[in-house]
């Protein structure tokens, strides 16, 4: 197997933090290699390592054998998809305008960029005549997440990184957007670095897992390997508590009575599990940036899910 | 409304030149603005401490007092268009970096993280993520600019440099309400039309695109054009002060000189400024003649030397000194004067004046603790006005304000002052029916006018001092009092009542010397 992307005795630290410590790591050529961890593991820090979006503190990350640091980053970049949480659509670009940046930045012609993004639409469901023309706030957030994944892979890279890309979204694009990069990744066979803090989808998706934690790699395997033998503790406890994932809390803003007075505070994209034990001790949680829940109507909610 | 119609109809080619006079400026500065302000404010969005200080300071620009910045930028750039461009790019500079900035710098994080991502550079990242997502608040910053520039540029006639303005001042000057509400409803209509283009620009993105760089290079076309034509060295640029009467006088001078030398054109900038305003750009080479009087000279212009000061003089030793001086400090040549005496006069309603029997300037003094006075800052701060009045002769007057030379009289029509500073041929003392005190304290030195011109020049230009010096000697009071009225209230033109005089006289028939 040959290795496309190589960690060595990587290390990354913020002032006095240690955020990634001795990790060393083998991508190989074509698989779907999946990172897990709960959060601030360190999984995004060491996938904008590939990209050169963070650089290592200590030890060398190698991409085809030779030192990312050694390569003109821009053309490396230009060989490396990328899909953020945020999605990150250029607002002000058509769904093909988007599409077709970096083929355009690379100097393909207009008519090859024009078929390009016309088959990767119809690869994908959404038909060009329709949404070619269209603005990505016309979008919903699943359309919008499958234009960020055309996007990356439009100029065919070697390697496409995802960071995190489905947990903004709704449990039903999440599902057909897990099924649609299975998919992908499939028929092109490009090989995907895929971040996720959800181990069901790890497992469904993943060709090997890496589960890290607290900057350390746990352990490295498939999802099989992982399940029957896992290397600690919190390998096995993190697969038993992550086997039911509610998704995030941001799911449940939309639907919920807000309102206002003294209570704890949580992130909008904490998982809604570290509700509970707030829900324990208070009737209300602050959601920071968004508003409060109430717990009856989580409860509600989960229950519905449920169904 | 008629009365707008009307005298819209009459000055329709003067307004169009200040249309587009001010439309030029108010562009060029624009232009100048964006061009400082945007690439500023992309080079400081990823720097929020060090844009803080950059906003406080275009801050602290922008509330200078638009008057004050013109006069503060005088000494340093003269007079005319620079220091009104100068001043209205700085007062651009705030709501166009500020609006630029804040596009910039709101633009989510991720985005910015997606285009790096992507291996854009820096350029490709600005051109094609950055500036489109900042562009509708710049837009909008450029759109306040416009609004408070071509606001702004009115007062750029102030300092020579054109305008509405000057369309407004003249109404103002002339008594003339359609004339001033047709200058301020231009500089609003163009205003309006200006944002809404900018607007309109930014919706039609490829048209806009090529219309703007279109219009920006005829912009600065135009502009070029125009600065170059300022220094041809074939025309004689004469201005004169704000006011019926220079505007008369220099008309008088364009005709005397064209009529002898059809080579020359002669240029005129009327309503051009105050005394300061005209005598720098004179010394500057920016005018080539303007018509100063004998007295100012003496008090404003030339230092004193110390055996003359205090004395009095007969109005030929006034003009003699004054032209000496004038040859000696400045290398200027002041030609022979007119007749008529121009001089300060206070000016009281007839009936104030029988009432309380006041003739003569020492019978202020009966009445310094009750009459209200309003007079011009120039006439509170000369010694040969107020200040000799005051001090010398001791009248001070209880109530005195201080109040613009164009609404002196319609302050005293309304009967808020009792008591102005006039000059002896205004218009307006006949109109208004007022007396003019005696000087019997000899306060008000003479004042006669002659055209004023640098020793360089008339060497240059012999046949032009020729041509004016038929003016010398000619024209009394009454003529002049009466030419005034006719262009004041009368709504004649400058020019016609020049040209009227010099036939009657026949002083524009060269061949009239055997």
């Amino acid at each position: 197997m040959n290795a496309i992307v190589e960690f060595r005795e990587v290390g990354k630290r913020y002032g006095e933090k240690n955020v990634i410590s001795g990790l060393n790591l083998s991508i190989h050529e074509g698989e779907f290699f999946v990172m897990v961890g709960p959060s601030g593991c360190g999984k995004t820090t060491t996938l904008k390592m590939i990209n050169a979006l963070t650089q290592p503190s200590e030890g060398d990350v190698y991409f085809n054998g030779k030192r990312i640091k050694d390569y003109d980053i821009r053309r490396l970049r230009h060989r490396i998809g990328y899909v953020l949480q945020q999605i990150a659509l250029f607002p002000t670009m058509t769904v093909k305008q988007n599409i077709e940046l970096i083929p355009d930045i690379l100097g393909w012609s207009k008519s090859e960029r024009s078929r390009r993004s016309g088959e990767l639409l119809e690869m994908v469901g959404l038909p060009p005549a329709k949404y070619a023309a269209r603005y990505p706030n016309e979008l919903s957030g699943g359309e919008q997440q499958r234009i960020g994944i055309l996007r990356a892979i439009a100029a065919k890279p070697d390697v496409l990184l995802m960071d995190e890309p489905f947990s903004a979204l709704d449990p039903i694009s999440r599902n057909a957007l897990q099924e649609m990069v299975a998919d992908i990744h499939q028929r092109l066979g490009t090989t995907i670095v895929f971040v996720t803090h959800n181990m069901n989808e790890a497992q469904r998706l993943a060709s090997r897992i890496a589960v890290m934690q607290g900057g350390r790699l746990q352990q490295l395997g498939t999802p099989e390997e992982l399940q029957s033998q896992p290397a600690n503790e919190f390998v096995r406890s993190f697969f038993q508590s992550e086997t039911i994932d509610y998704g995030k809390i941001s799911q449940l803003t939309d639907l919920l009575p807000l309102s206002r007075d003294d209570m704890p505070e949580l992130e909008a994209d904490a998982a809604i599990a570290d509700l509970f034990p707030l829900l324990g001790s208070h009737p209300r949680v602050r959601i920071r940036g968004v508003g409060e829940i109430d717990g009856s109507r989580v409860f509600d909610y989960l229950h519905s899910r449920q169904r | 409304m008629n009365l707008i119609l009307q005298t819209l109809l009459e000055r329709k080619t003067e307004l169009l030149d200040a249309t587009l006079e001010h439309l030029l400026i108010s562009l060029l500065s624009l232009v100048c603005a964006v061009a400082i302000a945007v690439p500023l404010a992309v080079w400081f969005s990823g720097r929020r401490k060090q844009a803080e200080t950059v906003l406080q300071f275009t801050g602290v620009l922008q509330t200078i007092p638009s008057l004050a910045m013109l006069g503060l930028l005088i000494p340093f750039v003269g007079i005319g268009t620079p220091p009104a461009l100068i001043a209205l790019t700085l007062y651009a500079l705030l709501p166009i970096f500020q609006n630029t900035y804040l596009g910039f710098s709101e633009i989510h994080p991720s985005i910015k993280e997606a285009a790096t991502a992507f291996g854009l550079s820096r350029w490709q990242k600005l051109m094609r993520v950055e500036l489109p997502l900042a562009l509708p608040a710049m837009i909008s910053g450029i759109r306040t600019a416009a609004v408070l520039i071509i606001g702004t540029a009115t007062l750029a006639a102030l300092v020579g440099a054109g305008g509405l303005g000057k369309i407004i001042l003249l109404g103002i000057d002339r008594n003339n309400t359609a004339l001033t509400v047709i200058g301020a409803a231009a500089s609003a209509l163009l205003a309006v039309g200006v944002s809404g283009l900018v607007y309109w620009l930014q919706r039609k993105k490829a048209a806009g695109r090529a219309l703007s760089v279109a219009a920006l290079l005829v912009a600065l076309l135009l502009g070029a054009q125009w600065w170059s034509s300022q220094g041809s060295s074939k025309q004689v640029v004469i201005a004169g002060k704000l006011g019926s009467e220079p505007d008369i006088l220099i008309n008088m001078y364009k005709l005397l000189i064209e009529a002898d030398n059809p080579e020359i054109n002669v240029v005129l900038k009327p309503n051009f400024g105050k005394t300061s305003f005209l005598f720098n750009a004179l010394n500057s080479g920016e005018v080539d003649i303007y018509p100063e009087f004998t007295g100012t000279v003496l008090e404003s212009l030339v230092k004193l030397p110390d055996a003359e000061k205090n004395r009095k003089f007969n109005p030929q030793q006034t003009y003699l000194l004054a032209k000496k001086l004038l040859d000696e400090q400045y290398q200027m040549v002041f030609l022979a004067p007119m007749k008529y005496q121009n001089t300060y006069a206070l000016a009281l309603p007839q009936a104030y004046a029988r009432q309380h029997q006041v003739a003569t300037l020492s019978d202020l003094a009966k009445v310094k603790d009750q009459i209200r006075a309003g007079f011009t800052l120039e006439f509170i701060d000369r010694q040969d006005g107020y200040k000799g009045l005051s001090e010398t002769h001791r009248i001070p007057l209880k109530h005195l304000a201080s109040i613009e030379p164009t609404l002196r009289y319609t302050a005293l029509e309304d009967g808020r002052v009792d008591l102005v500073d006039a000059y002896s041929t205004d218009a307006e003392i006949r109109r208004y029916k007022l007396t003019l005190l005696k000087d019997d304290l000899q306060l008000f030195p003479p004042y006669q006018g002659a055209p004023l011109m640098k020793a360089k020049f008339a060497e240059q230009h012999p046949q032009v001092a020729a041509s004016l010096n038929r003016l010398a000697g000619k024209i009394s009071e009454e003529e002049m009092s009466e030419m005034n009225d006719k262009v004041k209230n009368g709504g004649e033109a400058p020019a016609k009542v020049a040209a009227d005089y010099l036939n009657a006289h026949q002083l524009l028939n060269k061949k009239d010397a055997p």
